[in-house]
């Protein structure tokens, strides 16, 4: 409950110091309110976007060898913790809206409420992309001894790319059109950006679009690198 | 020989040996140096990108120019990566080492145990990251319009290590309360948080808020005050305000670790 919170002051504070400091009344067609709606909102999705505790939790599992228990069960290793890991972030995600809705109305920052649904929908159907993007990552444990920098390489990125920092409307092109053609922008810069009416419907369309292309990238890679993965291993931990 | 000399000898001694069988046991795994000194390229980029972008659209923030911000992130990167080197891996620990019993341990042996469980597992590969981020903070000085002041830089051989023990002694703080209460994972989180006010120039915060972080929480003194003194934005005096900042904060941290440990009963406590 509370990193939301300082996680929003900080931003909040920073946006306010721009637009004081340069006496601008808007940036890039959007007043300061919605910059500050921005960052109060990007900060709650960006923790939803993100998977840590599953992941670190998957390769401790396989170079453990405690992976054995799963596989003997009649569910597979990637259901069984999209199950779980879909549950805990939607129970979460939940719980802790209190916080940007509390500061949003506090500071009177532009959120349309009948929107979230939505904006939620599009993260929830993202999450099944970063879930497999972890299971790629944890299946990589069954050819390494130590892969937890993955985990921290590969959130990194995706967190750079979700639009957590800033709008990514805001880079120069070509990178503005390179980061929305990819679908890490789910995470924060979609759902954030209609929620807080940077974006219109046809936005989110394309999000699940993207999100749509790149699992049918990424899931042939996750099973080869899975069942590569299963052949190396002797079922006493990687 | 002098007993203070002595002591300083010792300990300077158990730093190296530290810092030589962490290397050996990092060195096992190649690959996974590779990866964190990659992964924290990607933070740095991460962190310069958002300036690099906002100035884009404006030529200042609360004073600070496109090139002051750039030495600023230099100078926080560079904390960070001493950071990293010494305290991180050793704190991010300090819970389960608690509750493993391997502080137990570290009690027996004729050392400070709070020395111990600071830096006995020292993370080599971001001696990597220390040159990176040195050379990325001369090539930001270099970059600056009006030039700097060479004689400047010696400050940083204060303020930096001010900063690194401001860090140290606040999340000391934060990982010793896991002698309270045995899963204290959750508290360190705050602490995470409370550092991201430490990533950006105490000037851009609210009044009271730039009064909190150059107060009762000093997260200031970590890299804003150090690059205002390089950039010759703040007087001396506050190197002194620094130095008496890191020993209140230190002999804080050791009077809570004094504290805390009152309530540790052993292993799985």
């Amino acid at each position: 409950m509370i990193q939301p919170f300082i996680t929003g002051l900080i931003e909040v504070a920073l946006w306010s110091a721009i637009f004081t400091s340069t006496g601008l009344m808007s940036m890039n067609g959007f007043p300061r309110e919605s910059y500050l709606a921005y960052a109060l909102w990007a900060a709650f999705f960006s923790r939803i976007g993100s998977n840590w505790m599953y992941e670190f939790r998957m390769i401790d599992e396989i170079e453990t060898g405690s992976v054995n228990s799963v596989l003997a069960r009649p569910i597979s290793f990637y259901e069984y913790y999209l199950g779980q890991f879909m549950g805990y972030k939607l129970i979460t995600s939940v719980l802790s809206l209190i916080a940007p809705i509390l500061i949003v109305a506090v500071i009177s920052g532009p959120t349309k409420l009948e929107r979230l649904p939505l904006a939620f929908s599009l993260v929830m159907y993202y999450l099944i992309f970063v879930h497999t993007m972890s299971f790629i990552v944890a299946s990589f444990a069954f050819y390494f001894n130590r892969v937890s920098s993955f985990t921290m390489a590969k959130n990194i990125g995706l967190w750079m790319l979700s639009g957590e920092l800033f709008p990514l409307d805001l880079a120069p092109e070509p990178f503005r059109g390179w980061l929305l053609a990819m679908p890490f922008c789910n995470a924060v810069y979609r759902p954030v950006g209609y929620l807080t009416g940077r974006l219109e419907i046809g936005s989110i369309v394309d999000g699940f679009v993207s999100s749509t292309l790149g699992l049918v990238v990424i899931a042939p890679i996750a099973v080869m690198i899975w069942k590569g993965g299963r052949r190396r291993y002797a079922g006493t931990g990687a | 020989m002098n007993p203070s000399k002595s002591t300083l000898r010792k300990y300077s001694g158990l730093l190296v040996a530290f810092f030589r069988a962490s290397a050996m046991a990092d060195l096992e795994y190649r690959l996974n140096i590779v990866m964190k000194v990659f992964t924290d390229i990607i933070w740095y980029v991460a962190q310069l990108s958002v300036f690099e972008v906002l100035f884009k659209h404006t030529n200042s923030i609360s004073g600070w120019t496109l090139e002051s911000m750039r030495v600023f992130m230099s100078v926080l990167f560079l904390v960070d990566a001493f950071w990293m080197l010494i305290f991180q891996e050793n704190l991010d620990r300090f819970s389960d080492k608690v509750r493993r019993g391997d502080l137990d341990m570290v009690l027996a042996k004729p050392v400070n145990a709070q020395f111990m469980m600071s830096v006995q597992k020292m993370s080599t590969p971001y001696l990597v990251n220390v040159v990176l981020t040195f050379a990325w903070m001369i090539y930001s000085l270099t970059e600056l319009p009006g030039g700097f002041e060479a004689a400047r830089l010696l400050t940083l051989l204060i303020s930096v290590p001010c900063g690194l023990a401001i860090a140290y002694g606040l999340r000391f703080v934060f990982s010793a309360t896991a002698l309270i209460f045995a899963r204290a994972e959750n508290i360190v989180y705050v602490w995470y948080q409370l550092y991201r006010l430490a990533m950006r120039p105490d000037t851009v915060y609210p009044p009271w808020l730039r009064y909190l972080v150059l107060t009762l929480l000093p997260v200031g003194f970590i890299a804003s005050v150090p690059t205002q003194l390089i950039l010759g934005l703040q007087t001396l005096s506050f190197l002194a305000l620094a130095i008496l900042v890191a020993a209140i904060v230190l002999w804080l941290s050791t009077l809570y670790w004094r504290f805390a440990m009152r309530f540790y009963s052993s292993a799985s406590s």
